[in-house]
């Protein structure tokens, strides 16, 4: 599955200096509250009181309504345009999710997609709570797959709230890489 | 669905299958997920990015995928379950503009000790099976 990706290009000796070393953070430039949680039950059809009621998250045995475990990333996720950042212009190139591995980290690739992702959550999201995100590239598997020659990367992504207790970390594979055409004229 | 009722450990076997969700997938439903998840990137809601990279359209992105998995473990097991763990999640299959997905799911293993289960889920539509789940559910003695 491609995503129209560009990625920050280098060498593979510039990708390996980054291993084991954290390559972003980004912190929620909203706290959790009602409003994000309901526009984000929405388009799944998802109906579940504990996520909008407080009553009922006390009756089952949370401190306030609790946001979906499966949100923290949204609530990590930095803003797309902050007051002070340059306009935009017709001809700018849209701007995609920040994953660091591929923005951050230099590669000889200019193309990636996500393969797998897993997540572990420890502390609940409660109204208030505001959320950072810590990249850490912790893996680099070389390969040669159907589309191309490149690399996995995995991204260790730490969620931790204002309190700095965990709320969540995630693993996601990255697999960056060059077509086979483009590679030959390189 | 609201769940009402938490499932008990007790009542929990080894091949129980969770209710299975039908969701369709169309461009609204897309579009008001970017919005929601924050993932704002071209190839979820823009048929001719998508396209260029070789999907058959606009397709859902990876926290849409796992916010249902969490719906189908949330409406099976109640508001007293705690979702522990989501994943490994593999995509294989594109799921665009168009299909009816299905979300499905079932109780791979129990261990009374932590009192927890673990679940083999999957999405499935006419391109196949689309993605799989593994998760880890704490759920109440």
């Amino acid at each position: 599955m491609t995503e129209p990706t560009w990625g920050l290009w280098g060498t593979w000796e510039e990708t390996e200096q980054h291993l084991g070393k954290v390559v972003g953070q980004s912190v929620g430039p909203d706290p959790v509250e009602r409003g994000s949680i309901r526009r984000w039950l929405e388009p799944k059809e998802f109906a579940c009181d504990i996520h909008t009621d407080s009553d009922a998250a006390k009756a089952a045995g949370h401190e306030n309504l609790v946001a979906p475990a499966s949100m923290v990333f949204t609530y990590g996720i930095a803003p797309y345009w902050s007051p002070g950042d340059k306009p935009a212009k017709i001809d700018d190139e849209p701007t995609q999710i920040q994953i660091p591995v591929i923005f951050d980290v230099p590669a000889p690739c200019d193309k990636s997609f996500a393969t797998s992702i897993e997540v572990e959550f420890f502390e609940p999201l409660y109204p208030g709570d505001v959320v950072t995100c810590t990249s850490k590239l912790v893996d680099i598997k070389h390969k040669e797959l159907r589309v191309g020659k490149g690399a996995f990367l995995r991204q260790e992504d730490t969620y931790t709230k204002q309190t700095g207790e965990v709320v969540a970390i995630s693993y996601l594979d990255i697999f960056r890489f060059v077509a086979p055409a483009q590679e030959e004229e390189s | 669905m609201n769940p009402a009722a938490d499932i008990q450990l007790a009542s929990v076997s080894v091949g129980d299958e969770l209710p299975a969700i039908a969701i369709p997938i169309t461009l609204q439903r897309l579009v008001m997920e970017a919005g929601a998840n924050r993932d704002l990137s071209l190839i979820h809601h823009d048929a001719g990015v998508a396209r260029a990279t070789g999907a058959p359209d606009a397709f859902a992105n990876t926290y849409f995928l796992m916010g249902m998995f969490e719906r189908l473990m949330r409406d099976w097991a109640g508001p007293s379950a705690r979702i522990r763990k989501i994943g490994p999640l593999r995509m294989m299959v594109f799921n665009a503009v168009g299909d009816t997905v299905f979300f499905k799911g079932l109780v791979e293993s129990i261990d009374e000790a932590a009192g927890t289960i673990s679940l083999d889920m999957w999405v499935e539509s006419d391109r196949g099976k689309t993605v799989t789940a593994k998760a880890i559910l704490e759920l109440r003695a």
